[in-house]
């Protein structure tokens, strides 16, 4: 999942207002429990990436993290002891205990998986909309080294992928009766992973990197459309999400009964997240072809 | 060959799953909320029994509950830990109060849980007793007295144990005395002497003056105060005098002639020993005359002298 220039209006943004925007519907995520509001956050996540042109990379990661949802929901349904509403006696279980899985434990494991994919789906639209270079520009004015190697690692992530399998096609090239074990390519991956450090260490300092002093400040780009509209979506989302938590709406509770509010409030609330979420991406104006 | 492994893989998984769905039944496992606990009573206090909260003899039960699940349908309960550890009932909370550190404890037929509340089983005829206390003497009180005439009729954990009376002078009036209000209670105890029982897996009641019922180690164990035994009574090693013991494990009185004592505690690991003593025969006798539901309900232990039951831990004056 990489960084790739594409004509939208979150590409089209700059890195701080996509980042925003990204970071709001994943704090949404975290913050509400209700399953009709974190399912309208991975729509409005879900329809976000594929009105950006990368929704195949996203569903592309949602493959990764559907086991991990799945696991989540197993995990609490086998550990929590709340509920009231029993599905299924499973007697004693070793260290578990008397395990009995209730209707309560189930949703409350499903509530925590979407919440996973919720910010699961956010970081990778993060990584697919965000151009790592300006973010690198937008942070140098705080901390340009930890921005610095941020960044680096983020990169440095595919290539290292990339060794691993040329690696990996050299060694089936071997002869079967000298076929080296997955672990021996492990390490040659590892020790090529110093050498590449090295290699960017060197390429940096080549380019002046901690040869001078301050970074000189560039120029500041004024906001364009798309800019305001994408951060007008992320304080929109904050501002719900707060106004909503403030007022007591979209709760959740399954300590023990199952209270999951479903009103018109709830419905509201849902469709203004999906709505201020994708209003900015309608316009295509200015966007470069 | 890939595709081979995979369906000889497939196939042994499959045959696992239906071997466990034909034995987890046997285990004592199924589908639903299973069948309900007949006859369970719920018990609620603060301050060793001092305080009831709720005393529910016809409570809510859904299927196979556990203690958890059987206080959370009755009373308004906030728990922590995944739902494992009672944190309030009835908006009072463990913790700590006026400095001191109080939590909330339970007997299922008045023995201390080994186990947590999520994971004890409810059974029939339970006796559940939710107690907040203080804790600053002992967090161990393995046994007490207030669900009498349980644990003897529906035993522990499901399983009923033979009882025995354990007296040191069988047929005395004492003894005697203990053994009609056994049987009032509905509870089958052969008679013998002290110690006579060779089964563990029994319920003793040993009846007779201290000095002399201090043979048994159990019975000994009470000279060290509650952090040993569990009892808030104290008898001196001669037997002339019990003294009675506050929260903290202090003395507010040194009762002498004619004092009874009925406790449970338990000792070595082994089942819950009930103990009838007193300074003197008298002693006993008025303990003896102390062992009823009337007396013992939501009770640690209770101390008899002149006449009246004392309940233990006594309040500070």
């Amino acid at each position: 999942m990489t960084y790739r220039s594409v004509a939208s209006p979150l590409h089209a943004a700059r890195a701080g207002a996509g980042a925003a925007y990204c970071l709001a519907l994943g704090a949404a995520g975290l913050v509400f429990q209700h399953p009709l509001v974190l399912g309208a956050l991975a729509v409005a996540l879900l329809a976000a990436a594929a009105a950006c042109g990368v929704g195949g990379a996203l569903v592309g990661v949602l493959r990764l993290a559907v086991p991990l949802a799945l696991l989540v929901i197993v995990v609490n349904a086998l550990v929590s002891r709340n509920g009231l509403t029993v599905l299924l006696r499973l007697g004693e279980l070793g260290p578990l205990g008397q395990v009995d899985v209730t209707l309560e434990a189930l949703v409350t494991g499903a509530v925590m998986a979407l919440r996973v994919v919720v910010v699961v789906l956010a970081g990778a639209l993060f990584a697919a909309v965000v151009d790592p270079d300006a973010l690198l520009r937008l942070f140098r004015r705080v901390s340009f080294r930890s921005a610095l190697t941020a960044v680096l690692a983020t990169r440095l992530v595919s290539v290292l992928a990339r060794d691993a399998r040329r690696l990996d096609d050299a060694r089936r090239c071997r002869p079967p009766g000298a076929l080296p074990g997955r672990l021996t390519v492990l390490r040659a991956v590892t020790t090529g992973a110093l050498d590449r450090a090295v290699d960017v260490a060197a390429t940096l300092e080549v380019r002046g990197y901690g040869a001078h002093g301050p970074w000189p400040g560039s120029a500041r780009e004024p906001w364009s459309r798309h800019d305001l509209a994408i951060a007008a979506a992320a304080a929109a989302v904050v501002a719900l999400t707060v106004a909503a938590r403030l007022a007591g709406i979209a709760s959740f509770a399954a300590d023990q009964r199952l209270v999951v509010p479903a009103g018109t409030r709830e419905l509201a609330l849902a469709a203004a997240l999906v709505a201020v979420a994708l209003a900015p991406l309608a316009d295509r104006r200015g966007i470069a072809r | 060959m890939c595709g081979r492994s995979a369906i000889a893989a497939g196939r042994r998984a499959a045959a696992a799953l239906a071997a466990a769905a034909l034995v987890l039944p046997l285990a004592g496992c199924g589908v639903g909320p299973g069948k309900s606990a007949a006859s369970a009573q719920l018990v609620i206090t603060q301050d060793f029994g001092a305080h009831p909260l709720a005393q529910l003899t016809n409570p809510k039960v859904g299927g196979a509950d556990t203690v958890m699940r059987f206080l959370e349908r009755n009373a308004d309960v906030t728990t922590r830990y995944g739902g494992g550890y009672v944190q309030s009932i009835a908006g009072r909370s463990g913790g700590t109060r006026d400095g001191r550190p109080v939590d909330w404890f339970f007997y299922v037929n008045g023995i201390l849980a080994s186990k947590g509340a999520a994971s004890t089983r409810l059974r029939d005829g339970a006796v559940i007793w939710w107690d907040r206390h203080d804790w600053t003497a002992t967090q161990d009180v393995p046994a007490v007295v207030g669900s009498f005439p349980e644990p003897f009729i529906h035993g522990i954990a499901g399983r009923r144990l033979p009882t025995r009376l354990e007296c040191i002078a069988p047929g005395s009036a004492g003894c005697e005395a203990v053994q009609k209000h056994l049987t009032d209670a509905g509870i089958l105890a052969p008679e013998g002497g002290l110690q006579s029982s060779l089964a563990k897996e029994t319920l003793r009641v040993l009846v007779g003056p201290y000095r002399a019922l201090r043979a048994d180690g159990a019975v000994r164990q009470l000279e060290r105060g509650p952090q040993a035994s569990g009892v808030y009574a104290r008898p001196s090693r001669d037997g002339a005098a019990i003294a009675t013991l506050d929260a903290d494990g202090r003395t507010v009185r040194r009762l002498r002639a004619g004092t009874g004592l009925v406790a449970a505690t338990r000792f070595e690991g082994g089942q819950p020993v009930w103990i009838v003593t007193g300074t003197d025969e008298a002693g006993v006798a008025a303990a003896a005359s102390a062992l009823d539901e009337g007396n013992l309900k939501n009770r640690f232990a209770v101390a008899v002298s002149d006449g009246r039951a004392i309940p233990l831990p006594q309040d500070a004056p």
